[in-house]
C-alpha cells in the first residue's frame, strides 16, 4: 500500500522524568511505525481498542439513548437543536453535528450491493421511497459511531490520524456484524438499529447499522 | 488599521519588554494576539480576518502578526505579543514540534495561547486546539474521487511539502479510502510542493509517461489549479480533478466544470470560535471545553459551491 512517509513523533516516555524524559522519534511511516512499546501500528491499536470497547462500552450507550426514527424526524423537525439536547450524541463544542442512536424498520427499495461502499436504500415512512440510507460497508463513511461516544476524547489520542483510524475501527466493528442481503433485495422487510450523523437540512441519513435483520 | 499595526510591530520586533511594556500600559483595551502563516496564502488571510473581527466585536484590540511558517519568526512574534502584554494569543502554529517550546514560554509568562487550524505535539500547554480534521477531509475528497471515476482506473496522486503535516495526513486520508478499491490503481505519486506551477510542470511530464490516466487527486487546491490548466493545455479535460481547501480559485473552476471537487476548510468559523473560547476564558478561567477540538470539514461540489465565499460557506 503506497504510503507517504512524512511526519514526526514523539514518544513521552513514562518513567517519571515528564518533559525531560521526551525523546523525538522521526516516524518514516505513520501505519506501521511502533507507535507504542507493544509495537503496534495505529490501525492494530486502534482496533484492538474498538474491539475491545464494542460490547462493554459502544453497545450499552447506544442502548441507553436510541429512540424510534420516526419520533427521532418528529422531534426533528419540530426543534433540530432540542432534539439534539434531548437524544443527541456529539463531541464537545457547538460546531459539533448531533449523532443520533435510532431504531426501527421499513422496506428495501433499492441499493448498491456491488460496491466497497455497500449500501441500502430503505423506505421507513410507507411512501414507497427510500427515505433512508443504510451503509452495509465495508468501506463505510464517517464518523458516527466514534463520535457518538461519550467516552471518546480527542485530547486523549495522539493525532487526528490515530482518531481517524479509531473512527475506521468502530466502523470495521459495525460492518462485521452486519448481514448482507441475499437474492433480490427490492422490497424485503428490514428491521434496524444504528447511528447517524445530522447533516444538513433535507440530506438523506446514512445509517451506520450496529444490528441488521431481514425479512418477517 | 492591521496595517499599519503590522508595520509598527515589525519594526519593533526585537523592542525592549520595558518599551512594549509602557506601549501595552497606554492601551485602554485589552489586547488579543493573531498569529498566522503569511497573509500572501489567502487561506491564512481568513483565518486572520476572522479572528480579528470577532475580537474587535467582543471588545478587544488587535495585534496582527505573521510567522512565514518559520518556526525561528514564530518564536520572535509570540516575545512580541508577550513583551506587548497580550492578553491571548490565536495561533496557527509553525510546527507541531517546534511550537511547543514558544507556546509554553507565553503560557509560562500568564498569556494563554490558543490554536486554530494545526495541532502542537503536547497537550496541556495550549487551552484550547481547535484542529481542522484534515484527514476527515481527505477521506471526504477521496470517497468523492472514488464515486466519480465509478471506483476503477489509473490517476495520479499530488503531494504537498514534505515538511508541512498536513502533507502527510491528507495524503493518509485519501488513500484510507481509494486503497480499499483494487481497481484504481495509481500510477504516478510525485510532491509539487503545494505551488501551481510546479504542478503545472509535473502534470505535463506525468501526461505524457501515463496519457491513460483517469483522474489526479491533489493536496490542495493550487496543486489542483496547477494540474488542471496542464490537463486543459493537453487537451484533457476528460480527467477528473479533486482538489483540497476549498479556494474561490477551485470553487470557479467547478462552476465552469473544470476541476470536479475540493474539501474546504472553515478557516473564517473556525478563528472565530477561537477568539470566542479566549473571551471566554479570560473572563472565567475555562473555555469549559476539551483541549483539543477537531473541526470537520465540508465537500464543495457543482451542489454548493456557489455558496462558498473566502473559506466560508453561506447558510
Amino acid at each position: 500500500m503506497p504510503r507517504s512517509a512524512f511526519g514526526v513523533s514523539v514518544f513521552c516516555l513514562a518513567l517519571g522524568l515528564g518533559l525531560a524524559g521526551c525523546k523525538i522519534v522521526p516516524d518514516p511511516d505513520p501505519n506501521e511505525a511502533g507507535a507504542t512499546a507493544a509495537g503496534q501500528s495505529d490501525d492494530e491499536r486502534m482496533q484492538a481498542y474498538a474491539a475491545d470497547a464494542w460490547e462493554p462500552r459502544v453497545l450499552p450507550v447506544i442502548a441507553g439513548k436510541r429512540l424510534p426514527l420516526r419520533d427521532l424526524r418528529q422531534q426533528l423537525a419540530a426543534d433540530p437543536s432540542a432534539a439534539g439536547a434531548a437524544h443527541g450524541l456529539r463531541p464537545q463544542g457547538d460546531s459539533n453535528p448531533w449523532n443520533f442512536a435510532v431504531t426501527g424498520e421499513g422496506v428495501i427499495t433499492g441499493g448498491k450491493t456491488d460496491s466497497r461502499a455497500a449500501k441500502l436504500e430503505v423506505d421507513t415512512d410507507g411512501d414507497g421511497k427510500g427515505d433512508l440510507t443504510i451503509q452495509l460497508g465495508p468501506v463505510i463513511r464517517g464518523t458516527a459511531i466514534r463520535d457518538a461516544m461519550p467516552f471518546v476524547v480527542f485530547t486523549d489520542f495522539r493525532d487526528q490520524i490515530e482518531f481517524a483510524k479509531l473512527a475506521n475501527a468502530f466502523n470495521a466493528e459495525a460492518h462485521k456484524r452486519t448481514p448482507f442481503p441475499e437474492g433480490d433485495i427490492i422490497g424485503q422487510q428490514v428491521q434496524f438499529e444504528g447511528v447517524f450523523t445530522l447533516q444538513g437540512k433535507g440530506e438523506k441519513i446514512e445509517l451506520v447499522p450496529t444490528a441488521l435483520s431481514y425479512g418477517g | 488599521m492591521t496595517f499599519t499595526r503590522r508595520a509598527f510591530v515589525s519594526t519593533l520586533a526585537i523592542a525592549t519588554a520595558l518599551s512594549a511594556a509602557g506601549i501595552a500600559a497606554a492601551q485602554d483595551k485589552p489586547l488579543i494576539a493573531i498569529i498566522t502563516p503569511s497573509h500572501d496564502n489567502p487561506f491564512f488571510k481568513a483565518e486572520a480576518d476572522g479572528a480579528a473581527k470577532r475580537a474587535v466585536e467582543l471588545g478587544y484590540d488587535t495585534l496582527i502578526l505573521v510567522h512565514d511558517d518559520d518556526p525561528n519568526k514564530q518564536s520572535q512574534v509570540i516575545d512580541t505579543a508577550i513583551a506587548r502584554g497580550a492578553k491571548a494569543i490565536i495561533i496557527d502554529n509553525a510546527g507541531a514540534d517546534a511550537s511547543v517550546a514558544p507556546v509554553k514560554r507565553a503560557k509560562d509568562a500568564g498569556v494563554p495561547s490558543f490554536l486554530i487550524d494545526r495541532e502542537i505535539s503536547e497537550s496541556g500547554i495550549a487551552v484550547a486546539q481547535i484542529v481542522s480534521n484534515n484527514y476527515q477531509g481527505a477521506q471526504l475528497g477521496a470517497e468523492k474521487f472514488v464515486e466519480l471515476m465509478g471506483e476503477a482506473g489509473n490517476y495520479v496522486e499530488l503531494l504537498g511539502k514534505e515538511s508541512d503535516t498536513n502533507a502527510g495526513v491528507r495524503s493518509s486520508g485519501y488513500h484510507d479510502i481509494i486503497d480499499q478499491y483494487p481497481d484504481l490503481k495509481m500510477v504516478a505519486q510525485q510532491s509539487a510542493n503545494w505551488s501551481q506551477t510546479e504542478a503545472y510542470a509535473k502534470m505535463e511530464t506525468i501526461l505524457q509517461a501515463n496519457p491513460d490516466i483517469k483522474g489526479v487527486i491533489s493536496g490542495n487546491d493550487t496543486m489542483a489549479m496547477g494540474a488542471w490548466a496542464a490537463l486543459e493545455a493537453a487537451g484533457r479535460t476528460d480527467v477528473i480533478v479533486v482538489g483540497f481547501d476549498g479556494s474561490n480559485d477551485v470553487r470557479d473552476s467547478i462552476l465552469k466544470g473544470g476541476i470536479k471537487a475540493t474539501v474546504l476548510q472553515p478557516a473564517y468559523n473556525q478563528a472565530q470560535i477561537a477568539v470566542e473560547q479566549a473571551d471566554q476564558f479570560l473572563k472565567t478561567g475555562s473555555t469549559g471545553l476539551d483541549e483539543k477540538q477537531l473541526m470537520d470539514c465540508v465537500l464543495i461540489d457543482e451542489s454548493n459551491a456557489a455558496k462558498l465565499e473566502t473559506f466560508a460557506l453561506a447558510d
